[in-house]
């Protein structure tokens, strides 16, 4: 019992993971590339009323254990999905439902294949099920496309100030420091956040689609750059039995441009 | 109290003209208006900007830079400052710049505007990418220079364990040629003479491997590892000639063979017969005295295998590791035994034909495997 409430609470740290809310169904919430839970702000308190929410920063991001970032672990998209499984059994999750943005909704998928109890019902926002083109398949990017994006990654200021965070941290007495960190959602750290992205860009999950059995949900934007019409309708082709909503919202964060439009579709769904 | 010089067309041109870009975008994404600058460094006429996406203005790295940075934060803190943007030019130049954003609400909370203010930076990249650069270098300079500092340090210590050696285990024979020298000056007959050569021969035998297997060390280390020139061998004479060499050496001691070499192996016939002959040779002095030496040699399936088994005490873990290590010597070695280079150089044997020795030992026997792809080019990943 003890090592077992040892595990949670570590865990619970290694991905801060948030629960909120109250209801016999839990929903957890995974971000993607770029940010942090802070992602969901404004979509997952709709929900505290009838569902138990949980929210948490894969590990590199926001507030995640830096110190648990392993690269070796972190070099496939698996490593991510088992991090979404132990916080799942840590919480005892049965049945939940998975809302995963971007990159997120692969992991929701090799997750939800890797311990299919945990979640009934999977919400994929804005999944790509493989970036690059390949053949007849069109992912929407080149293969250059992608290590020019590593490259310019590196050039951001995002990175930097993250790198500030130690410095302002062992000055108290300067306070104007702590100024300088203007983007102060969203941090993460600058080698993890382009291994990330490496993950992201280049992950092929397109032979996974057809092993989900949960029913699972497809939102669409309307004009997303990232993941295209295309690359959302060959995720629902592949997923059997899943549906797909094309939403109004454009670009490809809806849950922070159009939250409202996205809470109603999932609840319609769930 | 000051009078501004400046009225309200000034105001028209510090925006048209100021030394920034300017840019407001609409909450769709399209750009609702851009100042002259912007329109100058990019390359369009002023109104042919409005109704373009922002993203047509930007390289693909940077517009997925924008959906998953610069719009999030935007959206969660109204603002996001200094960050670098490649603009793309009507011809399709790269324009380095760095901006800062603003949404602009209304009352309600509802979305009017999102605005950028545009540097030119073109130095200012350059100059972090040199250092981004710079930094990159210094890293692998760094890594670079730890693995050299290691394999000085090994080289350092294999130095002196090789004085060791010279010092101390050429000096056993060297001393007994002598004593046999000053004894033969004494002999009285004959056959005393000819049983002195013969010690004293052995004991230049024992020099002449010790010299031998330093020399593969040092070849091995400094060189390109060790020298081998790889024919097309009928293994099975090798193997039965080392056998007959050693089981001469050691006639009280068993050894069984099983050979199944159906296939010639691509291989140096003297240093497969020389690895051969160092793991048999240890079999013989670490295994069980009354118990054979099992040996098996098979040609299958693209590969040519070669073990040697011994009864008696185990290998323990720690002693396994090092096993391979050039000068390692079991716990128990005796003053005749050599210099604890053989492993090594049956290893790198292996090695240099693109094999593998892997042991395995426990409470019923100790065991060698020697594997190796039969023709050149495979290479066989350690098992």
């Amino acid at each position: 019992m003890y090592a077992r409430e040892s595990v949670r609470v570590a865990v619970k740290f290694r991905n801060n993971v948030q629960v909120r809310g109250s209801g016999e169904q839990a929903m957890m919430f995974a971000h993607g590339f770029g940010c942090d839970q802070n992602m969901w702000r404004f979509v997952a308190p709709a929900f505290e009323a009838d569902f138990t929410t949980v929210l948490f920063d894969h590990v590199g991001a926001g507030r995640s254990d830096l110190s648990a970032y392993d690269r070796q672990k972190y070099s496939t998209l698996a490593g991510y999905a088992d991090d979404v499984v132990e916080i799942g059994r840590a919480l005892g999750l049965k049945g939940a439902v998975f809302v995963g943005h971007s990159v997120s909704a692969m992991i929701g998928v090799l997750a939800a294949i890797k311990d299919p109890e945990l979640f009934e019902s999977l919400v994929l926002v804005g999944p790509s099920a493989r970036y690059i083109d390949d053949g007849d398949y069109v992912g929407g990017f080149s293969a250059q496309q992608i290590e020019e994006l590593l490259s310019f990654l590196e050039e951001n200021h995002m990175g930097w100030s993250a790198q500030m965070a130690p410095a302002i941290m062992g000055n108290p007495d300067r306070p104007e420091l702590g100024e300088e960190l203007t983007n102060s959602f969203c941090q993460t750290d600058p080698a993890i956040a382009k291994e990330f992205a490496r993950v992201t860009f280049l992950s092929d999950n397109r032979a996974d689609l057809a092993k989900i059995k949960a029913r699972t949900l497809i939102l669409q934007c309307s004009e997303d750059i990232i993941a295209g019409m295309q690359v959302g309708a060959y995720v629902q082709r592949n997923i059997p039995g899943s549906q797909m909503t094309v939403l109004k919202a454009t670009g490809h964060c809806p849950n922070l441009s159009a939250p409202a439009e996205v809470v109603t579709a999932i609840r319609e769904f769930v | 109290m000051i009078n501004s010089l400046m009225g309200d067309s000034d105001f028209e041109d510090l925006y048209e003209n100021a030394p920034c870009g300017y840019l407001s975008l609409r909450p769709d994404g399209r750009i609702d208006r851009a100042n002259k600058t912007l329109a100058g460094w990019t390359g369009y006429a002023a109104d042919d900007l409005p109704g373009l996406r922002l993203s047509e203005l930007l390289n693909m790295a940077g517009r997925i830079f924008f959906e998953t940075h610069v719009s999030p934060l935007l959206r969660m803190q109204g603002f996001f400052d200094e960050f670098a943007l490649d603009l793309l030019t009507k011809d399709g130049k790269r324009l380095p710049a760095i901006a800062n954003a603003r949404e602009r609400r209304d009352d309600a909370g509802a979305l009017l505007f999102t605005r950028l203010t545009v540097l030119r930076a073109a130095d200012r990249r350059r100059y972090e990418r040199d250092l981004i650069d710079a930094r990159k270098q210094s890293d692998e300079l760094k890594v670079a220079l730890e693995e050299r500092l290691r394999q000085e340090r090994e080289n350092a210590e294999l130095r002196e364990q090789f004085i060791a050696v010279l010092g101390h285990d050429l000096r056993n024979p060297l001393a007994s040629i002598a004593a046999g020298a000053r004894l033969m000056l004494k002999a009285k007959t004959p056959e005393d003479g000819l049983r002195l050569e013969a010690m004293m021969q052995s004991s230049v035998g024992r020099m002449a491997k010790m010299i031998d297997s330093v020399m593969d060390l040092a070849r091995g280390r400094l060189g390109g590892g060790i020298s081998v020139s790889k024919s097309i061998t009928g293994i099975e004479p090798v193997l039965d000639h080392v056998v007959a060499e050693l089981a001469t050496a050691h006639p009280d001691r068993g050894i069984e063979t099983q050979f199944e070499l159906e296939t010639p192996v691509f291989c140096d016939p003297a240093r497969i017969a020389q690895l051969f002959s160092n793991l048999l040779g240890n079999a013989i002095s670490h295994g069980a005295r009354d118990r054979p030496v099992r040996i098996g040699a098979m040609t299958k399936s693209g590969v040519f295998e070669l073990f040697v088994a011994n009864s008696g005490a185990s290998i323990p873990a720690e002693a396994r590791k090092r096993l391979f290590q050039p000068f390692y010597r079991g716990a128990a070695h005796g003053p005749s035994e050599g210099l604890g280079l053989g492993l090594y150089i049956a290893a790198e044997i292996a090695k240099a034909h693109g094999g593998t020795i892997d042991v395995a030992s426990s409470e019923r026997e100790t065991r060698f495997t020697f594997r190796m792809p039969l023709e050149g080019d495979g290479s066989l990943r350690p098992g």
